[in-house]
């Protein structure tokens, strides 16, 4: 279709511009359906394939349940601040050994000894 | 201050398009140095090494840009040079106008033809580099670029907004009729139409299929028109909307699960493609980076995508769509149209995205309305237009953030003019099959 003059008038350019205008409505708003539909039924469906496990946990004789899929934002935030407390930083007990690192430090002709010592006598 | 702006901005185009069309009427580009130099010295027969060496100086000073230069070159070297003064002191889409702007000088050197050193010299290496904007290669890498950028939370949250998108299509199509009205033909109008969809690769891409000697005025005009988004759109906002419209807080996005996210490049891909195969090359790639970005397993490739890739074929895009615009090619009454039909196109599109919002607000209650600014974010010009919704929603109420909302309709409108372009191409071709007959 390349440098082709097509001689085509208004009329032609209409029927493309109200078609095309429709199109892209039609489009974006099947887009939109689907998505909207979406919103319902993603979480009907992935409920349905992977059903919620229970989580019972027994303590003094009183059964917690917890629907480990739905599990809410202010539990999971909590979980998660205690991983890393316990991970990073709360340091319940503190280390009582005291360790003395014995310091090595670089040797150097600055700070040699046998260069003050001969200081004068080395020539150079 | 913003007037000021509006006045450097404009007075420098105005200053240009005059010299542009005192160029043109005067026919000054006529005879250059050069060509009287080359004549002496095809007359003179070389004898002995004085004349030798003379006609030799000669020939060197014929090949030199002084000599070769025409009125429409030094215009446009000065449009060049305007653009990187635009990114540079109002930092207009810098990313863009700095190569494009490079590219507009280094295609405006005069030369001699015939030695390959133009763009539009077979065997160049301009004409190589060339060679992704003319076949349309570059444009849906730009876009698988774009799409493992993107972030379609918003427009997942709120679907509804995909509408605002395909809006501001209205002024692509518009622009379509006005462009045949001026007496281009289907393809040529096609081209400049898409101008309206701000979208420079949707826009590279349509026109390098349907009307390629346009090109460089049309991707010019579009990336322009995107970098000037701060200035053309803020007032059709203002006159569109009324302050109390303005002020609309919209309630904050659901959360968008990771799901949902997966499934909407997937889906998107599908469906649209399937309704407008034409935009294949296009939606294809913008579907397949955003799953690189979505899938949580592709880092990598989407990193690459949106970073070292994208930025490679911006920086081959910019020099090579600004050197095609060497002003013997360019300089034409159609490209000044085109440029009039783009600021018409850009002014429409915003115009029809927020008049659909303020038609949407009619049918949604309560809470739900959407604030109308966020309607002229349907033109696609990623992320400009969101931000310029943005600081319009914060002059109205200086705590009232518009952005998450704006980059709804704003991704919208990138399928939406991906769609628009796939659909003219197909027309365009069934009317040549008609044509042909």
């Amino acid at each position: 279709m390349e440098n082709q003059v097509t001689q085509f008038g208004l009329t032609e350019g209409l029927v493309i511009t109200l078609v095309g205008v429709g199109l892209v409505f039609f489009t974006l708003t099947l887009l939109f359906l689907l998505f909207i539909s979406f919103t319902y039924l993603v979480p009907i469906v992935m409920n349905k394939i992977n059903k919620p496990k229970q989580i019972v946990i027994k303590k003094d004789d009183e059964e917690l349940v917890i629907n480990a899929t739905k599990v809410s934002g202010e539990v999971n935030a909590a979980i998660a601040a205690a991983v890393y407390h316990y991970m990073a930083e709360a340091h319940d007990e503190e280390s009582t050994i005291l360790t003395i690192q014995k310091v090595k430090k670089a040797y150097s002709p600055w700070s040699s000894k046998i260069y003050s010592v001969h200081g004068s006598q080395l020539n150079r | 201050m913003n007037m000021k702006r509006l006045f450097i901005v404009f007075g420098a185009i105005a200053t240009i398009m005059i010299s542009w069309a005192a160029a043109s009427a005067a026919g000054l580009s006529n005879q250059t140095i050069g060509e009287v130099t080359q004549a002496a010295v095809a007359t003179g027969a070389p004898q002995d090494f004085n004349a030798l060496a003379m006609n030799g100086l000669m020939n060197f000073l014929s090949m030199t840009g002084f000599a070769n230069l025409t009125l429409p070159n030094f215009v446009m070297i000065c449009v060049g040079l305007l653009f990187i003064f635009l990114a540079i002191k109002f930092d207009y889409e810098p990313l863009l106008l700095i190569p494009i702007g490079a590219g507009v000088i280094i295609g405006n050197i005069p030369f001699v033809a015939g030695n390959q050193i133009g763009i539009y010299e077979e065997g160049s290496v301009l004409s190589y580099l060339y060679f992704g904007v003319e076949k349309g290669i570059y444009p849906p890498l730009i876009f698988l670029g774009i799409g493992a950028m993107t972030d379609f939370t918003s427009l997942i949250a709120n679907p509804k907004l995909m509408l605002l998108g395909a809006a501001a299509q209205v002024g692509v199509f518009l622009t379509f009729i006005g462009a045949i009205s001026l007496g281009f033909d289907l393809n040529e109008a096609a081209a400049i139409g898409i101008i309206g969809g701000a979208d420079g690769p949707t826009a590279i891409f349509l026109s390098s299929k349907s009307a390629p000697h346009l090109l460089g005025a049309i991707a010019i005009a579009a990336y322009s028109y995107m970098a000037l988004v701060p200035v053309i759109q803020p007032p059709i906002m203002r006159l569109m909307t009324t302050p109390e419209e303005r002020k609309i807080r919209m309630k904050p996005p659901r959360t968008v699960t990771k799901t949902e996210k997966i499934l909407f490049p997937l889906v998107g891909l599908i469906l649209t493609t399937f309704i407008s195969p034409s935009a294949l090359p296009l939606l294809g790639m913008l579907f397949f980076g955003n799953l690189l970005k979505e899938s949580g397993h592709t880092e990598r490739l989407a990193n690459t995508a949106r970073t070292s890739m994208i930025d490679i074929i911006t920086i081959l895009l910019g020099v090579t769509v600004g050197a095609s615009t060497q002003a013997s090619v360019f300089i034409t009454t159609s490209s000044l149209k085109i440029f009039a039909l783009g600021a018409v196109a850009f002014a429409i599109a915003t115009f029809s995205g927020l008049a659909f919002a303020k038609m949407m607000n009619l049918f949604l209650k309560g809470d739900n309305k959407i604030n109308p600014l966020i309607g002229a974010a349907g033109v696609s010009a990623v992320p400009d237009s969101a931000r310029v919704v943005q600081q319009e929603g914060l002059k109205a109420d200086s705590n009232n953030h518009l952005l998450m909302h704006a980059m709804a309709p704003n991704v919208a409108g990138v399928i939406g003019s991906a769609v628009a372009a796939g659909i003219l191409i197909s027309f365009l071709s069934y009317f040549q099959q008609v044509g042909g007959m």
